[in-house]
């Protein structure tokens, strides 16, 4: 136990130092994001393309990532295809706004969101988030189809000896596996005294207590002629979009904290008990003393995000010169507010798209080709 | 005629007798509580989305499509990967496959025996969509080709054989809330039972669904599914091991011939032999203990009437025993529509037509009324011996000191008689309304307290009818000895205070 904490105290400082050292990189921790770019068409030399899709590389995790990774096997594959999930939901639900979770596969080690996750903005918040909550739930997931062998069961209370516990009182649970590995899987390496780090595992925590509290409760009657004498009840996932809409909303409210010695003071205590630190209680200060603590699900952020009107090579964002606006709207997709008053171009477009498409259940069949004469407004 | 015994006892007797009863009952009570699990288990799995590119279901070649494991099926992740336009998939080439149980704890489970049963559900999860809408006005009817297949561990990993195939249609029942209606969202769906398994013979099941689309007809227009979950529900195995060992060892001592057929633990068969009618045999049994305990409250309440009309005839409780008879043939008939069927095609379910549906809605909403009216009649029973007693009451005020005391001693504990009767029915009723309302498994306060109420309840229910049913017995067995001794002194009446009743109205 001791050795333990040595060691993680040692890897801690090691870290924070190259964290500091090194502001260009990407945080260590968060490069696992890079693997929604497997399967994806890249220009980069540097990615294997023989890479097969049931098998992504280990290359971007860390070491104890990469551990926790081979202790369950096919958990990489719901990683992957949580990060894919990500960043599909965040563009989803950024894209009428300014700042359109823009993503660059550079391969260079740089994090994929751009450096705006360098600075403790909104959108920071949110990416936070967003990824340790597609973790969570695309890992439950897996569990509930059976791709990963060493979920976990939810025995009731009852400590029955080892052994066939199956036998004796089943096994029902795949979310709280699902919200354990991201938690070991996602904060692994944010760890310290930064506040910043702070930060980041409140946002992540808050990320994955949306996907378990968005479970959805069902019931079934299996009583004497099917009556409801006797009832078993689940809990069942829902979809990644509720919890993209759920974290949105936190992000329009989220609250802006004060670096003040919360922080510190609940890590203080941690570490006079080693044990307690797997509940790891964040209070932060908000900045306005009139706003509440921020609790288990709100989004918190220290710094302004930048106003993403003007192209910033430094963030890695585009502004929003040519982004497509909604010449009616006032709200912030509306011209006024996307082009930062700059003004925009309206143009008439000959769009061939397919329309009167008779769907079914899983995929649409047949469809025409129609030319409709479109408007469209692009920001200068 | 019964209850002598509890009338003529002393105080003290008296006092051993219900603490050695309420001792046993609350042994069951715990039995329940802390050394059985929860009664039943869920295990929610995801189905796979198998690719059947050479339509081998249709052309009925097919192998089975197994979501894991060496001979896993070629698979798609999601139905809005790009592959599905690529390689124009459609939705008569999709093929929903999952094997039970899951793997879990890095161990590759197996089902058991002790399970007993397994009923599985489907949860389909219908996405809201502005292009591919769910038909809300009209619920869509769906079309669901199953298949079931079996494997024992011995067995090799491909060598999957048929248990049974059908295709069965049933109604989706989808709703969505208005501020929710967002591309992406899901629908909140009514579950789909899919099939009921009466016994638990093998160790992996595979099943295999697919949602076949026809030009010609409408079925499975359902809008935009994203993902289909099958859940399993089996009683847990630990839950089945107490409950066998109690009614092993309760028949050892109940000797009752409708508790006998009740407690017979023929379920130590299913472990060995494949008995898949034992759901069917287990709720006719329980419908027959049910019965026959409802019409000996209403006889027993009636023999202590004691207004001196003769009812020693079954004739004399027709209306009530009418009632009683009506509510369990209702719901037999129901039974043998439901489990009867299930035994030939475990994918029927009377609810999934509507004239089925109806019709067993009508057998359920009869065996209630029966049991509204068979409550009622008891209640109003009770009423009229608590009213006779208390106007025999009266007399007792003409009586000598010595004789008053005996006799109202009598009258109280005929009173806890009555009472604990009153109490049991009562009791049973309130266990089918709290499982009626009540959520399945239901916890008291904190996770800390371990214990399991809803098997609690199961168990000390249980053990309640057999103790009563054990003191009742215990009661006119005794009785009848005492009888003998008894008639020497009382030449006309077995009951004391029968005889009392009639001594005073000599009088």
């Amino acid at each position: 136990m001791h050795l333990m904490v040595t060691l993680c105290l040692m890897l801690l400082t090691t870290d924070v130092c190259s964290q500091k050292s090194t502001k260009v990189k990407a945080p260590k921790g968060t490069k696992w994001w890079s693997l929604a770019k497997a399967g994806e068409p890249s220009n980069d030399l540097r990615s294997p393309l023989t890479k097969h899709n049931n098998n992504p590389s280990l290359e971007p995790l860390t070491k104890r990532q990469r551990k926790l990774v081979t202790k369950n096997p096919g958990s990489i594959v719901a990683v992957e295809s949580g990060a894919k999930l990500a960043i599909q939901e965040c563009k989803h639900q950024f894209k009428n706004r300014r700042w359109n979770c823009p993503t660059n596969f550079d391969g260079h080690g740089n994090s994929i969101f751009g450096k705006i996750i360098q600075k403790g903005c909104r959108e920071s918040a949110f990416i936070y988030a967003i990824t340790s909550a597609a973790v969570a739930h695309s890992v439950s997931r897996s569990c509930a189809e059976g791709g990963i062998s060493t979920c976990t069961c939810d025995t009731e209370p009852h400590d029955r000896p080892a052994g066939r516990d199956w036998e004796w009182s089943g096994c029902s649970d795949n979310a709280k596996f699902g919200h354990a590995f991201s938690r070991k899987f996602v904060d692994i390496l944010e760890k310290g005294r930064d506040f910043r780090y702070m930060t980041n595992l409140h946002n992540n925590e808050a990320g994955r207590v949306h996907v378990s509290s968005g479970l959805r409760r069902d019931c079934k009657c299996h009583g004497m002629s099917g009556s409801c004498a006797v009832k078993t009840c689940w809990m069942s996932l829902t979809s990644f979009r509720e919890v993209g809409h759920s974290l949105k909303d936190r992000f329009d409210g989220a609250t802006r904290i004060l670096p003040g010695n919360d922080g510190l003071k609940a890590e203080e205590e941690n570490s006079g008990n080693g044990r307690s630190s797997k509940k790891r209680r964040l209070s932060f200060t908000p900045a306005n003393p009139n706003h509440k603590h921020p609790g288990k699900r709100d989004l918190v952020y220290f710094e302004d995000s930048p106003s993403f009107c003007e192209k910033d090579q430094g963030l890695g964002h585009n502004g929003t010169t040519g982004r497509e606006c909604n010449g009616t709207s006032i709200g912030i997709d509306g011209c006024d507010l996307m082009c930062c008053g700059r003004g925009y171009r309206t143009e008439e477009y000959v769009a061939r798209e397919r329309c009167q498409c008779q769907f079914h259940w899983c995929c649409d069949v047949i469809c025409k080709v129609c030319t409709v004469n479109k408007t469209r407004h692009m920001c200068l | 005629m019964a209850g002598v015994v509890l009338e003529t006892l002393s105080n003290k007797k008296l006092l051993i007798l219900s603490f050695s009863l309420a001792i046993i009952l609350t042994v069951f009570f715990l039995i329940g509580g802390i050394v059985a699990p929860s009664p039943n288990s869920v295990m929610d799995t995801l189905t796979i989305k198998c690719y059947d590119k050479d339509n081998g279901w249709h052309l009925n070649n097919m192998k089975p499509f197994t979501p894991r494991g060496k001979d896993s099926c070629k698979h798609i992740d999601s139905f809005k990967d790009e592959e599905i336009e690529l390689k124009k998939i459609d939705a008569n080439e999709i093929v929903f496959s999952q094997q039970l149980p899951l793997p879990k704890e890095g161990i590759d489970l197996d089902m058991s025996r002790w399970f007993q049963n397994l009923i599985a559900v489907m949860d389909v999860n219908v996405e809201y969509d502005e292009d591919n809408p769910y038909p809300e006005n009209n619920k869509p009817e769906m079309l669901i080709e199953a298949k079931l297949f079996y494997r024992d561990k011995e067995d090799d990993e491909s060598d999957w054989k048929l248990l049974t195939e059908s295709s069965e249609q049933r109604k989706l029942d989808c709703t969505i809330e208005p501020e929710r209606r967002r591309n992406g969202n899901l629908y909140n769906c009514e579950l789909i039972s899919l099939f009921e398994l009466g016994s638990v013979h093998y160790d992996y099941y595979l099943i295999n669904i697919r949602l076949p689309i026809d030009p010609r007809n409408t079925m499975n227009r359902i809008g935009k599914l994203a993902d289909m979950h099958v859940i399993a529900i089996f009683q847990n195995g630990g839950f089945t091991k107490v409950w066998f060992s109690m009614k092993t060892v309760l028949t050892i001592f109940a000797l009752g011939i409708i508790l006998s057929i009740m407690n017979c633990p023929i379920e130590w068969l299913t472990l060995a032999v494949n008995m898949p009618f034992m759901m069917l045999l287990n709720d006719i049994r329980d419908g027959a203990f049910y019965a026959m305990l409802l019409s000996f409250w209403i006889i027993f309440v009636g023999e202590h009437m004691m207004d001196q009309v003769d009812r020693n005839r079954l004739m004399a409780y027709w209306k009530h025993l009418t009632v009683v008879i009506l509510g369990c043939l209702a719901l037999f008939i129901f039974e043998m529509c439901e489990r009867g069927r299930q035994l030939v095609n475990p994918f029927f379910s009377i609810w999934s037509s509507e004239i089925g549906g109806a019709a067993a809605f009508g057998f359920i909403i009869t065996a209630g009324i029966a049991a509204c009216i068979y409550f009622l009649f008891l209640c109003y029973l009770v009423f009229r011996v608590f009213r006779n007693i208390s106007l025999k009451r009266t007399s007792l005020l003409h009586m000598s000191t010595l004789r008053r005391k005996y006799y109202s001693g009598l009258i109280f504990r005929f009173k806890f008689l009555m009472i604990v009767t009153l109490l049991c029915a009562a009791l049973t009723v309130i266990f089918f309304i709290i499982g009626q309302l009540s959520e399945g498994q239901w916890k008291w306060g904190d996770i800390d307290v371990s214990l399991e109420y809803t098997s609690a309840f199961l168990t000390g229910v249980y053990g309640m009818w057999n103790v009563y049913v054990i003191a009742i017995l215990y009661d006119t067995d005794t009785n009848s000895r005492e009888e003998e001794v008894q008639l020497t002194q009382l030449p006309s009446e077995a009951s004391t205070l029968t005889s009392f009743i009639t001594k005073q109205s000599a009088d």
